[in-house]
Parts: structure tokens; C-alpha cells; sequence
């Protein structure tokens, strides 16, 4: 071996797939079953608080109160996007083609806001406190995106 | 130790294979529910929480995050810990560590692990050397089948012992309400079982387990104050092995293996001459029978080669004169980023005699030795007393 | 009794995450491996205190905490020091493919290295076939089949 060889450089390519399954647990599955049954979207209420939580929850991180099924309530289904993003860029791990819209958008009836695609809206008249509908899938499978997108609810 | 730690509460889930129902959240936050209950505390009292579990095992990364209303960490300083198998016994190291520097009076240990979400191969895979090792990815069962050879090549044991070991846990494991594996298995049942990598067998080797531990440690004075049977963290030690160097399951090997170089470390810093006797019980981490059997001599409890005989002879039983593993142990039950904190609990479970249906009632239970392992290639020791003159 | 909670139907959502990567092997990996893969040579280091020499090359000693510095030639051939007889599928995760069980697997010491390497053995897998200590030889891929991975090696044949 002649140690004054330039051996340069090696770099490797590869790829590491993992499966998982995620378990909703009891309130979580309530909110899918609802949300892909009947297109209602719950939360959890904490007396204590006051505040109701979107997705529901079988603690209040906040007082640590144990949620069950009895502090589920309905929410939305309209909202208030709270702030927004316009994403331009293409990545491969998007979901959809840029351009595209990522909300922050607040349930009515909620105190936590959940993010979501906007569509079908003039990026030029994109504001918080813009009014947001949902709008559901077709095919629903238990998952949230049952709800396909939000849409402004006037027409622009 | 600056200051001297003690746990004064703790509690665990019941292990289980499949727990469709309950999400992650919900896991964690029944082990720190009963923690909190043991210790008659509440969350608000709480300083500090060190929370960890094995890297993606359930998919998810950040787990300290979206766990945090079941941790209760909501607002509180404290860690995300992962290092592996040993995590369990590392966030109760940092535990120490909180309490023991003076910051913190009340930390919150939480370690847990829904092994059934995720994909254990791939990510374990991973541990593995992308250049030199990834490829040829012979999960933990190869790892621990070689070691098995080379163990019975050298002092001659048998597939019998690690059946005695099988079965020891198991039997232990019945007597434990919380444990996974309950089984009534004798030793031809465990010599039945299916091969998986010779000469270890299905029920040599530890489950995929789903479950939740949590600890709470404290001061002195809040643990004299507010716990009437504080059990005490006297000595804790660590140490790793080296990269690449495969060759430890050479079980004649001379080289410093973390066992048994952080083993004598802590028998060091407490003046331990005989283990076996100074010890009352021990709970150590043993994902396969042979690495028990392994364990019992890096651990100096008898003389090297002889970790067999120990089994044979009914040593290690839980009426034994050095009884292991009461609890049935990993081989039992593995929720990977409880598992070593749940050798620590176990532990001082026993020393507080509450235990229940596998207490060790045969010995005044003073003093107890917990280990942890870790990807097989470093450990985590953890001495507890339940008094502090130890 | 039945409560609500045993009405809910329990919801779990599958999901798969594909991290692409690429592993720079280091100054000392890549001459190890540009070697196995141009030249078939096995290649460790030797400490300069301790005078282990370990294999893979590496930049340190980590029992000496000293740079290693002797790059030293190893034969092929070595010493088995632990096996298994594997019955398991497991899958080649770079590759996505089974290795077909039973198969022997074991950890071979090459000749004047301290360090072992894990790889199959070509050697029918039954027990009383192998023992501990037996003498093995590399057999490699051809050159126009080796990228610079350890399964450049095809596996370790038993020396007759």
C-alpha cells in the first residue's frame, strides 16, 4: 500500500424505512370516529380551566385533571384562521404541489387551534382573522385528513 | 453525592403486549399518575421532569413533547433523555444528578415504551454501522446467540441452564401482577420452544412489551418529611464499551467490559468486598437467559464461568440466598425505555417491602443492585439502600 | 356491564417514514474499504501504545486515547470465536432482501488483528458442524462486485 495514495473520498447512499401504527386512544378515537362517521369535530372540555382542547385529550396538561369521554363537546365546524403560511418551495415530503397554504385555524368553540391546508383562496386577501369553513372528504378513513382542507366562508 | 437522593414514590403500568387502548399519552401518564399516588404528591409539587424512552421505536420523534400532559411536564424545566436500553436508568442518573447538585428538591422520573407502534428491526438496524455492521444487521437475538456459544464452549454450560433461567423468570413473572409474560412454563417447555438463533430459543429471550414506569426522587429533607419509607440512592455508575469491538460475547475475554469495569467501580466507591452478601437482591437487565448467567459473573457474584451453576443450584431463585430478578425481569417484560427504571423500582420496591406476591420474604431485604444494558455495549448501575448508614 | 368506553371503536393509523441518507465514511473507513474493494486486502491499525491492532481503522485508540498510526496488511484467513445458527428471515435493511434461514453467522478474528468481524459461514448450518476456534478463510465477491461494504465479503469459509 503506498501511503502517499489520495484515497479521496467514499460516501455511502442509503435509506432507513420504518413502519409504525399509531394508537389514537380512547379520546382520539372518539374524535376520528366522529369526524369520519358524521363530520363533527369534538374537543375536550376541562371544567377546571375552562378550556377546551383541540385534538381532545385524557389530561389537562394545564391542571393535569383526568378528561374522559363526558368532557367531549363539539366544535367549529367554522373557524378563525389565527395565521398562515404560503408555503413555494417543492419539497418531496409535502403534501401537495407548491404553492400551497398552511393555516393556524381556531375552532369556534375551542381555546387550542389545529393546522390545515387553506385552498381555494386569493393569497393576496389572506389575513388572520379570516372565517374558515371545513371542507370534508369524500372518502373518510379515520384520519384527519377526513377534513380535505378549509375554505374561506365568503367567497373571494 | 453532594446531597443525598432517595426515591420516594413510584409506579408502573400493567405490561402488556397490545394496549390499542390507550395512546402514548395516556401510557405514560398512568405510570406517573401512580408515582404521584405512591408518593402522595401532586404535579404542581413536582420541580422537574426527565422523561425518555428508545429513540423512534414508536415512530415518533420528540416524544418529551407531544407527551407532555402525560408526563406532566407542562411548563416544567427538565430532559429528553435516550440511550437506549439503558434510558431507563440514565433519566433516573440525571434525576440524581437534579437533586443531588441542590437545583432541584422533587424530579419526576418517566420512562416508557409502546413497543407495538413501531418497527423495532429497522430502527434497531440503525443502531448499527452504516459501512461496517448494517448490512449484516443480526439483531439483538444473533448478538446474544453468539455470546451463548462462546459461554458454553467455555465453562460447558447447557440449553438446560438457559431453560432454568427461562423458567425462573416466568415463575417469578406469575407471582407479579404487573409483569407481561405470566407463564407456567416448566424446562422442557422452554427447550421446546421454537429455535430463533441457535442455541437461543423463543422463550429465551424477552417479549415486545408495551408499558410505563415513573419514579420520584428527592432531597433528604423532603424525603424524611414525606415519605415514610424513603429508599436510597447510594451509588451510581456508568461505563461504555468500545466501538466495533465485537468481541466481548467472547465471554473469556480480558479486555475492560462495561459490566464489569463500571461493576467494580461502584463496589470501589462503597466498599463492597463480597457482592453476593453485601447485596440482598438484585434486578438486572437481562434481554436473553444468557446474558443472566453472564451478568451473575461480570457482577462478581461468583467466580467466572460458574454463573451457571448459580442457576442450577437454585441460588438466584426468589427464596435464594442471592435471589434475581424477582419481578421476572426483562426476560418478562420489555417496554424498552422503562425497562431500566423499572430494575431500579423493582428494587426499591423490595428493600421498602412492598413488592407484594414477589417479595423475597426468606431475607431482611437492606440493600439492592439494579443494572441496565444497552445496546450491549454499556450499562447503567444503580445501588439502593433503605437505610443511610449503607 | 358495558360503559361507553367499550363502544368506541379504537382508531390506529399506519405510517411509513423512508429517511434517505448519505454516511461519509471517514479518512480512515474509506482507505479500509477502497482497499477491500480495489485490492481484496484487509487492512487494520495499530495503536501505537497497545499495540491492539483494530479493525476497522480508526482515528483513535479508546483504551490509549492516542491517534492510531501503523496501517498494518492482515492475511485472510482467522479464528472463529462465537457463531450462531440463525432461523430467523432477517432482512438486509440496506437492501430490502431475506437472508434464506437457517444460515451460520458467526465472528471470525482475522490473523494479526485483535478485533473480529461478524459475517456468514459458508459451512452447513448444524451444530456439530461448527465449533468455537476453527480455522476460517474470507471468501470476497469479485472486484467488478464490490462497492467498499462488508458485504464485499461473500462469507467465511472453513480452512481444510
Amino acid at each position: 500500500m503506498n501511503p502517499e495514495h489520495d484515497y479521496g473520498t467514499f460516501e455511502s447512499d442509503q435509506r432507513i424505512v420504518a413502519h409504525s401504527r399509531y394508537f389514537a386512544g380512547l379520546m382520539g378515537s372518539y374524535f376520528f370516529v366522529r369526524l369520519r362517521d358524521e363530520q363533527k369535530i369534538v374537543g375536550a372540555r376541562c371544567e377546571k380551566c375552562n378550556k377546551v382542547f383541540w385534538p381532545p385529550r385524557s389530561t389537562c396538561g394545564r391542571c393535569f385533571s383526568v378528561l374522559s369521554l363526558e368532557n367531549l363537546t363539539e366544535i367549529g365546524p367554522l373557524g378563525t384562521l389565527e395565521t398562515f403560511t404560503i408555503v413555494k418551495y417543492r419539497e418531496p415530503v409535502h403534501p401537495r404541489k407548491a404553492p400551497f397554504v398552511y393555516g393556524i385555524i381556531k375552532l369556534d368553540g375551542a381555546d387550542t387551534s389545529m393546522v390545515h391546508f387553506v385552498d381555494g383562496v386569493d393569497f393576496q386577501k389572506l389575513a388572520p382573522g379570516m372565517r374558515l369553513r371545513p371542507v370534508f372528504a369524500n372518502k373518510r378513513n379515520g384520519n384527519i385528513l377526513d377534513i380535505d382542507h378549509f375554505e374561506p366562508l365568503d367567497s373571494y | 453525592m453532594r446531597k443525598n437522593v432517595a426515591i420516594i414514590g413510584g409506579g408502573q403500568t400493567h405490561h402488556a403486549a397490545r394496549r390499542h387502548d390507550v395512546n402514548q399519552v395516556e401510557l405514560v401518564n398512568e405510570a406517573v399518575r401512580a408515582a404521584l399516588a405512591d408518593a402522595q404528591m401532586t404535579i404542581d409539587e413536582i420541580d422537574s421532569v426527565l422523561f425518555g424512552n428508545m429513540e423512534f421505536f414508536e415512530g415518533c420523534h420528540m416524544t418529551d413533547c407531544w407527551l407532555v400532559d402525560g408526563s406532566g411536564a407542562y411548563g416544567k424545566p427538565g430532559l429528553k433523555i435516550t440511550t437506549g436500553g439503558t434510558v431507563g436508568a440514565t433519566i433516573v442518573g440525571a434525576g440524581v444528578h437534579h437533586v443531588a447538585s441542590g437545583l432541584f428538591n422533587k424530579a419526576l422520573c418517566v420512562g416508557f415504551e409502546k413497543q407495538e407502534e413501531g418497527d423495532t428491526g429497522a430502527i434497531l438496524s440503525g443502531v448499527a454501522h452504516p459501512l461496517f455492521g448494517r448490512s449484516l444487521a443480526g439483531a439483538a437475538v444473533g448478538y446474544f446467540a453468539m455470546m451463548a456459544t462462546s459461554y458454553m464452549a467455555a465453562w460447558g454450560a447447557k440449553e438446560e441452564h438457559s431453560a432454568m433461567v427461562a423458567v425462573k423468570a416466568r415463575q417469578n413473572a406469575r407471582k407479579n401482577e404487573y409483569a407481561h409474560l405470566k407463564l407456567d412454563i416448566s424446562i422442557q417447555d422452554a427447550l421446546n420452544s421454537r429455535m430463533l438463533s441457535y442455541p437461543i430459543r423463543m422463550l429465551d429471550m424477552c417479549p415486545a412489551s408495551n408499558g410505563a414506569c415513573a419514579m420520584i426522587l428527592a432531597d433528604e429533607k423532603t424525603a424524611r418529611d414525606r415519605c415514610a419509607k424513603p429508599v436510597w440512592i447510594r451509588a451510581m455508575d456508568t461505563a461504555h464499551n468500545e466501538q466495533f469491538e465485537l468481541d466481548w460475547r467472547d465471554v473469556t475475554t480480558k479486555k475492560p467490559i462495561f459490566s464489569r469495569v463500571s461493576a467494580s467501580r461502584l463496589y470501589r466507591k462503597l466498599g463492597v468486598d463480597d457482592p453476593s452478601k453485601y447485596f440482598d437482591v438484585f434486578e438486572i437487565y437481562e434481554p436473553a437467559t444468557w446474558a443472566e448467567m453472564v451478568w451473575y459473573e461480570d457482577l462478581a457474584l461468583c467466580r467466572p464461568g460458574d454463573g451457571f451453576k448459580l442457576v442450577e443450584n437454585n441460588m438466584t431463585a426468589i427464596d435464594g440466598p442471592i435471589p434475581v430478578n424477582p419481578s421476572g425481569g426483562v426476560l418478562s417484560t420489555n417496554c424498552i425505555g422503562a425497562s431500566a427504571m423499572l430494575r431500579i423500582w423493582e428494587a426499591a420496591l423490595q428493600i421498602r417491602g412492598d413488592a407484594g406476591g414477589h417479595q423475597v420474604v426468606s431475607k431482611d431485604i437492606r440493600r439492592a443492585l439494579a443494572t441496565a444494558y444497552g445496546g450491549t455495549n454499556w450499562t447503567v448501575l444503580t445501588a439502593l439502600s433503605g437505610t443511610m448508614d449503607d | 356491564m358495558k360503559s361507553a368506553k367499550d363502544n368506541v371503536e379504537l382508531i390506529s393509523i399506519p405510517m411509513v417514514v423512508d429517511v434517505p441518507y448519505r454516511f461519509a465514511a471517514g479518512k480512515y473507513m474509506t482507505r479500509f474499504l477502497t482497499e477491500l474493494r480495489d485490492n481484496g486486502k484487509f487492512y487494520g491499525i495499530r495503536c501505537p501504545l497497545c499495540n491492539r491492532v483494530q479493525l476497522p481503522p480508526r482515528i483513535v485508540c479508546a483504551v490509549c486515547h492516542v491517534k492510531n498510526s501503523d496501517w498494518i496488511e492482515l492475511g485472510n484467513e482467522g479464528t472463529l470465536v462465537g457463531f450462531t445458527i440463525m432461523y430467523l428471515p432477517l432482512t438486509d435493511p440496506t437492501t430490502g432482501k431475506p437472508h434464506e434461514p437457517p444460515f451460520a453467522y458467526g465472528s471470525v478474528r482475522l490473523d494479526g488483528s485483535d478485533s473480529v468481524i461478524d459475517h456468514f459461514l459458508n459451512v452447513e448450518p448444524v451444530v456439530e458442524h461448527i465449533r468455537i476456534g476453527m480455522r476460517m478463510k474470507v471468501a470476497l465477491k469479485e472486484r467488478e462486485d464490490r462497492v467498499g461494504d462488508l458485504g464485499d465479503i461473500l462469507h467465511f469459509d472453513p480452512v481444510t
